[in-house]
């Protein structure tokens, strides 16, 4: 009975299942909304991570106290620039979801310009796919700090 | 052939323009184009070596040949985040 089952399992198993992550990337004028960000929130159940960073401006810039940061982008080319990201990310990592939301214009110091979730089955991919993300962003998406008084 | 240029960050406040419209020989390449920019606005000369460059919504290469209606960009290393 059990190699009956067994046979027809390896004859009848799921072919391999090609998932897609799920992306979202808002570049945005308006202030982080992360209350809303958690309620939209789609978890699946094979996510055992959910990684969430947020970016905050701070209150100096090289040594010098200054009142916030205006965020200057290259939007057309930001995009395409996050979603190459996204791409190598999905090869690299078997992240779930990323979401992505930065900030342009006027931000205030203490307030996010910066927020990234990711999502993965386990905590070792999130974390390092996190990293990877955020330190290649400020390589190649052409987003520019102008701090201000 | 015309195509643009656009300058991004500080250096548009160098060139004074954020745009700028020239008109090339057909099979152009960014290099020769960079080079004529150079000679325009020597303001930005300071900063080649550091100044990114791309080609649309791509990173450029000095031998890529730019086409009509061709938008190259120029801006400084980029700090996202």
């Amino acid at each position: 009975m059990f190699s009956l089952l067994a046979r027809l399992f390896h004859y009848f198993r799921p072919s391999k299942v090609v998932k897609t992550m799920f992306r979202s990337l808002n570049i945005t004028s308006d202030p982080i909304d992360e209350v809303s960000l958690l309620r939209e929130r789609r978890l699946s159940l094979m996510c055992g991570a959910v990684l969430v960073f947020s970016g905050i401006v701070r209150a100096e810039e090289k040594g010098e106290p200054i009142a916030g940061i205006d965020y200057e982008v290259f939007r057309q080319m930001a995009e395409h620039q996050f979603n190459r990201l996204f791409d190598t990310m999905e090869s690299n990592w078997p992240i779930e979801s990323v979401r992505l939301v930065h900030r342009v214009g006027r931000v205030h110091a203490g307030q996010a310009s910066l927020w990234v979730e990711l999502m993965a089955p386990h905590r070792q991919e999130a974390l390092a796919a996190m990293e990877w993300l955020i330190a290649q962003m400020k390589q190649v998406v052409p987003i520019w700090k102008h701090p201000f008084s | 052939m015309m195509v643009s240029v656009q300058f991004w960050s500080y250096l548009a406040d160098l060139a004074a323009t954020r745009t700028w419209e020239v008109e090339l020989t057909s099979g152009c390449t960014v290099g020769a184009l960079l080079d004529q920019i150079y000679l325009r606005f020597p303001q930005l000369l300071p900063m080649r070596t550091s100044t990114l460059v791309a080609l649309g919504v791509e990173y450029a290469q000095v031998t890529d040949v730019l086409a009509p209606g061709s938008v190259i960009s120029l801006f400084p290393p980029v700090q996202g985040g």
